[in-house]
């Protein structure tokens, strides 16, 4: 994963979070994060926007608080007091309107779930009971928090139960509370650090995004070439049987989160694709692919085609093979491929794969739950390229039709983040939350457009988004974006003719387009140059409103 | 191995454990000269409070012992043993 700027990260506690502190600024791995500390216990005041904390310019909060530290009558509760649900609840609603109001300065906010080492076995077996536990109120606390701060798409309630069940024994230290008010031990903090940076890259847009499996021993058990796919071991009565067809399972979850998948695997192309259609036991089929290299090359030239041919980026990957000598040999060559050791029991498979933070995104949208049948229905787009003789032909044999429409609450997470992931056709990679984009199109003299589009293939979904701002005489391209995955179809063109017309609507003589070039948006430069007649500075297009820019013959646009 | 070198290697370990948490210019050297806590030493009281902690969670698992070593008098008084490793090690070894 490339290094991106640190975050700067605001800690706020009711304890002291410095143990915290340390390990979350030490830490080597991506993203950076310079901490921001603030005094412990003063929760209310340093949340507040004119504390010192805030003039430092934090991008990212995390608030980690003990359920009695913020919520008095819990604190009462603890003490065996009757206290009505409904008050404590109240005070919940207030921390999240607090919390709800930090999220607004922020482009994340964390809050740690309420987890109290002092609740012990709370009231036994009536602990859950309602009216009566004590732990049926932390449960509902934390429910109705996670409520609240769902109402923002930048504010995050994270499981701290799972930090304290990874760190067993050694979560509370009762000698290191009463003499330094820290209530866990470190290897809690060091999950706490390990999943906050894991929202924080989804929040960059900089979760994987594919996985690359092996086939023999990882995705079955056998050499399927040796035994034939009648002798694989998967699924049936077989423990590890049963754990590759769990591994596949706990893949296929992914993949309805939008994470593709692809095969690398050195085997016959005709014997593995058999075994992946016949298998009784298989849980994923060809389609669940959304590209394979089955032969006898490197994988590492396999997996760098696979990556190029679906646009992605390398950083995007994740390689799986239970063979040691080939995950040392694509972490040589791709080192930007991240290839997590493997274990050699394939009973831990499933939890080895489960366990990996690097698929964190902060929403999942109907359309990455779509993805592969979307990345399917491109490779036979592909293939019918292959068999058509001239790209206009082939243009012309898919029968595209494009549907434009203003930015709205319905489109704007898919639009933020295609804003947010998309690096080659991009004309200014801004990078904005979804608040931020909103923020920006409701300004005046500002227009946000979106693209779908879909073919005799399928439904691509929402793939562009052009942002315009009127400036007298000229309308300015402020955002272009369009998803790799439909590049070279021409919707460039519509998007350019559609902004044109818009610019013509409201005045304007010329459109104006400024690119701010990256390493990776060369496409993106080289169809300005291509569309805009001149440049009046260097990386600035200019294009002439009333010149013939039809819009392209095999193209239905509607609205 | 002996008490002195098993509580050594403790020490070591609750070290490198604090080393994550600490910022660069207050990170311990394992030598047995390294200042850890007074006059000199890189620990504010938040370190050693970990350090305390750290070593008397080694020593429960090494040896099943419970040793106690938050004691107000033995952080401050001259010859405290959190001045460096070495005298750390050796009272540590003294105790058991």
């Amino acid at each position: 994963m490339g290094v991106a700027d640190p975050h700067r990260c605001l800690l706020v506690a009711d304890f002291n979070l410095g143990n915290f502190a340390g390990l979350l600024g030490n830490d080597p791995q991506e993203p950076k994060v310079e901490v921001i500390g603030t005094p412990y216990g003063q929760v209310v005041p340093v949340l507040a926007p004119e504390s010192g904390g805030w003039r430092e310019g934090p991008d990212c909060c995390l608030v980690w608080t003990r359920p009695e530290g913020v919520c008095e009558s819990f604190g009462r509760l603890l003490a065996g007091e009757r206290v009505e649900r409904e008050t404590v609840l109240g005070e919940v609603d207030e921390f999240a309107e607090l919390l709800l109001d930090v999220a607004g300065r922020v482009k994340g906010l964390f809050a740690a779930a309420w987890w109290t080492p002092f609740l012990q076995r709370g009231r036994g077996m009536l602990d859950l009971r309602p009216g009566v536990g004590v732990g049926d109120v932390l449960l509902r606390m934390n429910l109705r928090l996670a409520d609240r701060l769902g109402e923002a798409d930048n504010a995050f309630l994270l499981d701290t139960r799972k930090w304290v069940e990874t760190a067993g024994s050694a979560t509370f230290q009762a000698k290191l509370w009463y003499m330094g008010k820290i209530p866990f031990g470190q290897q809690v903090f060091a999950e706490a650090v390990r999943d906050l940076k894991a929202g924080l890259d989804g929040l960059d847009g900089r979760g994987r995004k594919l996985i690359v499996v092996d086939l023999d021993d990882t995705l079955w058990g056998g050499i399927v070439g040796e035994v034939g796919w009648e002798q694989l071991k998967l699924g049936g009565h077989d423990h590890a049987g049963e754990a590759f067809a769990d591994f596949q399972r706990a893949l296929e979850s992914l993949n309805r989160r939008g994470i593709l998948l692809a095969i690398a695997s050195k085997n016959e192309e005709r014997v593995a694709l058999e075994a992946i259609a016949q298998h009784p036991e298989m849980v994923l089929g060809p389609d669940d692919f959304a590209s394979w290299r089955i032969d006898w090359e490197d994988k590492a030239q396999n997996i760098a085609d696979m990556v190029a041919e679906l646009n992605l980026g390398l950083q995007s990957v994740v390689f799986i093979d239970d063979n040691p000598a080939e995950r040392a040999r694509v972490r040589e060559a791709l080192p930007e491929v991240f290839v997590p050791e493997w274990p050699a029991d394939p009973a831990l498979y499933p939890s080895a794969l489960l366990g990996l933070r690097c698929f964190d995104a902060p929403r999942v949208s109907d359309e990455d739950r779509q993805r592969s049948r979307i990345y399917a229905a491109e490779r036979q787009r592909r293939e019918t390229q292959r068999r058509v003789p001239s790209l206009q032909e082939w243009l012309d044999s898919l029968e595209l039709k494009v549907r434009v429409e203003e930015l709205s609450a319905a489109n704007l997470p898919r639009a933020a983040q295609l804003l947010n992931r998309t690096n080659q056709m991009n004309l200014a990679t801004r990078r904005l939350a979804e608040g931020e984009l909103r923020e920006w199109a409701e300004g005046a003299e500002r227009q946000v457009w979106v693209f779908h589009a879909s073919d005799r293939f399928g439904n691509s979904g929402l793939i562009g988004l052009t942002s315009l701002e009127c400036l007298g005489k000229e309308v300015q391209v402020v955002d272009f974006v369009l998803s790799c995955r439909v590049m070279g179809r021409q919707i460039e063109e519509t998007m350019i003719y559609y902004s044109s017309q818009r610019a013509e609507e409201a005045g304007a003589k010329r459109l104006v387009a400024e690119l701010l070039p990256t390493a990776k948006n060369g496409p993106c430069r080289d169809f300005f140059a291509r569309i805009f007649a001149e440049r009046d500075r260097v990386n600035r297009f200019v294009r002439e409103l009333g010149e013939d820019l039809p819009l392209p013959s095999h193209v239905e646009l509607t609205r | 191995m002996g008490n002195e070198e098993k509580v050594r290697e403790i020490i070591h370990r609750v070290i490198d454990q604090l080393n994550l948490q600490l910022a660069a210019d207050q990170r311990l050297e394992k030598g047995e000269s390294t200042l850890l806590f007074g006059e000199e030493g890189k620990l504010d009281s938040l370190g050693l409070v970990n350090l305390i902690v750290g070593v008397e969670g080694g020593l429960a698992e090494g040896f099943g012992t419970a040793v106690n070593l938050a004691d107000e008098q033995l952080m401050t008084r001259q010859d405290s043993p959190f001045r460096t490793v070495g005298s750390l090690v050796e009272y540590v070894a003294s105790l058991l």
